[in-house]
């Protein structure tokens, strides 16, 4: 796994590539919420995950939590198909705000 | 009286309450019996009034008396007397006191006692030691000092209760020194178990050609197995049961190995094997201890065996179509008949699994009182035939156990077959690797080459390959934990109509019953992993290894038909 974060419209954006397994996800986990602690709205892109298993979907799930007690904004942004598969298993597609692009998060954000 | 003689005590009730306390006190702390009525004795002698006294104890399985400690006059300790000899023993055969105030007019005191040492008795006080109804031994006092020289009831009562507190004292101290023998005992049968198990083979992977197993019903074991590949490219095996139980059936087995194993490098067959060490056990034989061995060599390229059975249950060889064929036993067991003739038999294996077992497991019975038997046992090899050479016998005896059989007898089994060619080819994986997070994306891209190679959907493929990995997971994070690396076996079997998934680590035994996915509702980190493998699987199992620490999870998934129809 690879990540990248950047800045844009407002959001922090986590970009995850490769696979998301229990050799790094503690590091997915960590990123994610460090973004949250510094006060920014989070988006997690999942375009480029080619895996993700449990402890990576717990580290999303952890995310979302965090977010909301602190009241900012998150959410998953291009799910891969791998990933949404895992996420529909879970039944956590319909928990997690998921929308193709940034693009259309800020439309839905309005 | 002197100044120095102390008080008596039914004069003065409250220091006989004192004297009382202070011995039962002391006898209550007191492991070293022998000590304490040593220092007790004459504390006895002063206080109860006598010019004499002394403790006996039943010896010899109750047939004797013997003088544990005195005071007095006289050195009688040592003193031998029948159980049933003198007022001693009336005593402790009655379980009663006595007083005999004038042993001239009392025709069962032994006489011989006083002629001996030279101490003249007038009267004597006997109470019987005893704990819970068995009399242990008595404690005697010998001619009253003051009055008439002639013992009297209240006497008889304190010495009652004296003698109480002595017979606990040494009743305890005695199970005491049972427990520190019965522990010292214990600690060498463990010690005997361990050398034991370090005669046996190391278990080996799935590439070797002969696996076996050892329950022993005792702390050590009458059987035996053992291989090892020799230099010319053949692998020796053997299994054997040493007649009798206990200690002196291992030292046999111990023997019997060692030979065995020596002689193997330099056999020529396996009838010539059994002839030498037959030979060397009859030599230096104890009577009436033999030994039934099957034992013999594989030569695994042509997959054929030569085999020898000196009064062993037969060999069975399942065929790779399922049929059994058994090789009997072809001469007696060694150690009965020097110089006699072993046959040998040669098998070819074509594919097919030689088992080997004691009578153990044969000859195991259910919770319903049936035995297992040849059949039955077959039947649990055809069961256990899909999975691999090195896992098939803890399947085995898993299922065995699990069917409810019993044994009081040590168990062992053994298979020899030749190993698979290749133990990833395409149909089938069979592969171990340490359980690290970093061994999951390897495993994970041998799953999708098997799928791919097996036809099976990208979907199908994802999803074993997800449960898969959660069942990993589980092990490296639960099983082994942090600090605890060890192995875990992942084998994929392509059954008919379903994929069958088998995961065996090696870590301490899970509890079965704390296995549960969590409510979906609940969203929270954790508890994903056992909801994906149960969504996605059709079934899972969790067992314990039968024979060492580990555990198996067994994960089925049915395949659907592909649809026909658009």
């Amino acid at each position: 796994m690879s990540y990248q974060v950047q800045q844009e419209s407002g959001y922090a954006i986590v970009c995850l590539s490769g696979d998301v397994d229990l050799s790094c996800s503690p590091e997915a986990r960590k990123t994610i919420l460090a973004s949250l602690s510094r006060g920014q709205h989070t988006l997690v892109d999942l375009s480029a995950v080619s895996y993700i298993d449990s402890s990576g979907v717990a580290s999303l799930v952890e995310g979302f939590q965090t977010a909301r007690r602190k009241s900012l904004r998150f959410g998953l942004i291009g799910v891969s198909a791998a990933a949404l598969g895992v996420l529909e298993l879970a039944r956590l597609d319909k928990v997690f705000p998921i929308h193709a692009t940034l693009a259309a998060r800020l439309e839905a954000d309005g | 009286m002197s100044e120095a003689a102390p008080p008596k005590l039914r004069e003065a009730p409250e220091l006989a309450a004192s004297f009382l306390a202070d011995l039962t006190q002391e006898f209550a702390s007191s492991l070293d019996i022998d000590e304490t009525l040593k220092n007790a004795i004459d504390r006895f002698m002063v206080h109860l009034d006598a010019e004499a006294a002394s403790i006996f104890l039943l010896e010899d399985d109750d047939t004797t008396l013997v003088c544990r400690e005195c005071a007095g006059p006289v050195d009688i300790r040592g003193l031998r007397l029948a159980a049933d000899q003198g007022i001693v023993g009336q005593t402790v055969a009655r379980v009663e006191p006595r007083i005999v105030r004038d042993v001239a007019e009392d025709a069962s005191f032994a006489a011989k006692v006083d002629a001996d040492s030279g101490f003249a008795t007038r009267s004597i006080l006997c109470v019987p030691l005893a704990v819970r109804g068995r009399c242990l031994g008595a404690l005697e006092l010998l001619n009253k000092r003051g009055g008439d020289g002639l013992f009297e009831r209240n006497d008889l009562e304190l010495a009652s209760v004296v003698a109480a507190a002595a017979a606990l004292a040494i009743h305890n101290a005695r199970m005491a020194a049972a427990l520190v023998e019965q522990e010292r005992v214990r600690k060498e049968l463990e010690l005997a178990r361990h050398i034991q198990e370090s005669l046996l083979p190391p278990r080996e992977g799935a590439e070797f050609a002969v696996h076996g197993v050892n329950i022993p019903a005792r702390e050590v074991s009458g059987d035996f197995y053992d291989f090892m590949p020799l230099a010319d490219g053949r692998v020796y095996f053997a299994l054997a049961d040493v007649s009798g139980k206990g200690m002196n059936a291992a030292l046999l087995m111990a023997k019997t190995t060692s030979l065995l194993r020596c002689l193997a490098k330099s056999a020529t067959s396996a009838g010539a094997l059994l002839h030498e060490v037959n030979n060397e056990i009859c030599e230096r034989s104890t009577l009436g201890m033999f030994v039934t061995v099957v034992a013999g060599f594989l030569e695994p390229r042509s997959g054929q065996v030569e085999l020898a059975n000196a009064g062993h249950h037969p060999a069975l060889l399942r065929g790779a179509d399922g049929s059994l064929r058994s090789y009997a036993a072809g001469a007696p067991p060694l150690g009965v008949l020097a110089d006699i003739d072993f046959p040998g038999e040669r098998i070819a294996l074509d594919g097919g699994t030689l088992y080997l077992y004691t009578d153990g497991i044969s000859e195991s019975i259910s919770a319903d009182g049936a035995e297992l038997g040849v059949l039955g046992l077959s039947a649990l090899f055809s069961d256990a035939a899909p999975l691999s050479a090195a896992l098939r016998l803890d399947a085995v005896v898993a299922a065995w156990r699990a069917a409810g059989y019993r044994s009081h007898d040590d168990i062992t089994l053994m298979l020899v077959e030749v190993p698979k060619a290749d133990a990833t080819r395409s149909e089938a994986l069979n592969w171990r690797f340490t359980a690290d997070a970093m061994q999951l994306k390897p495993m994970r891209e041998r799953v999708r080459e098997l799928g791919l190679a097996s036809g099976w959907s990208d979907k199908l493929t994802g999803d074993l390959v997800l449960a898969i990995n959660e069942a990993c997971m589980n092990i490296i994070e639960h099983a082994y934990g942090p600090d605890n690396a060890g192995e875990i076996v992942l084998e994929i079997l392509n059954n008919e109509n379903e994929v069958e998934i088998v995961l065996t680590d090696f870590a301490a035994p899970i509890e079965l019953d704390a296995i549960h996915g969590r409510a979906l509702e609940d969203v929270r980190p954790g508890g994903l992993g056992t909801h994906f493998m149960s969504t996605i699987m059709d079934s899972l199992s969790y067992t314990h290894l039968a024979t060492r620490p580990g555990n198996v999870l067994r994960m089925r998934k049915r395949l659907e038909k592909a649809a026909t129809d658009c």
